[in-house]
């Protein structure tokens, strides 16, 4: 993975969520003004993901599962996590 | 408590593995546990719709996943007081045969160690980001949605 630029974040997929949007990972720059807010379920939107978030994809923060409405800060990896088939 | 996780990238032989852990622990100067819950899941030879399965492929996050298995792991031994889990989990390309998983959970009692056992493996089925692709013979292939039914 490539090294994130200062002020961004780092927007990960995987699995069949990686192969539906054509892309693996991206940049994305955080909230402009100290007092806004920037999502995962906003820029799940602003991205136009494929499939549900919450009923079918989980939200991870610097690796760490997350609510999709926690506010995200400059520098986090987010990653979209579509469902889990381990074991 | 006494924890051992690992990813391997290519086939490893549970048994072997498993022997390996044991004697590790000997010679830590740690008894023998007096209850030991062993679980192996291995690849099967037939995709979910029925069609032979030439592979399955295990994608997962790296660094997440190494993390969540060993919080899963954790989390888990101490509320069931075991002594000792060594969980070994294939990624890569995986064939029908090939081991994918194996948890070993070491105890007092055999309670412990099997309830353990069980819902650590759960826990890993459903929370640690792992994902099965499954390619078929006839060369398509289908990233899975969820876990085989219990």
């Amino acid at each position: 993975m490539a090294g994130l630029s200062a002020g961004k974040i780092r927007i990960l997929l995987f699995a069949g969520l990686r192969e539906q949007a054509g892309w693996a990972e991206q940049q994305w720059p955080a909230a402009p003004q100290p007092d806004s807010v920037l999502t995962p379920r906003q820029l799940w939107l602003k991205l136009h993901l494929p499939g549900a978030l919450d009923q079918q994809v989980r939200v991870a923060i610097n690796q760490q599962f997350a609510d999709a409405d926690t506010p995200l800060q400059p520098g986090d990896e987010l990653a979209f996590l579509p469902p889990i088939s381990g074991g | 408590m006494q924890l051992r996780i690992d990813l391997h990238s290519t086939c490893f032989e549970p048994l072997e593995v498993l022997e390996r852990w044991q004697t590790e622990l000997k010679g830590l100067g740690i008894a023998e546990s007096a209850a030991e819950s062993l679980f192996v899941g291995r690849v099967r030879d037939t995709a979910a719709d029925g069609t032979l399965l030439e592979a399955l492929e295990l994608e997962h996050y790296p660094g997440m996943t190494e993390q969540q298995l060993e919080q899963l792991a954790v989390n888990c031994c101490n509320r069931h007081g075991v002594s000792s889990c060594l969980v070994q989990h294939r990624i890569g390309r995986v064939i029908p045969g090939e081991a994918i998983v194996l948890v070993a959970i070491g105890a007092n009692r055999r309670g412990p160690a099997q309830r353990c056992c069980q819902e650590l493996l759960e826990a890993l089925k459903h929370h640690a980001p792992f994902w099965k692709r499954e390619w078929r013979t006839d060369g398509s292939s289908e990233w899975l949605s969820g876990n085989t039914p219990l």
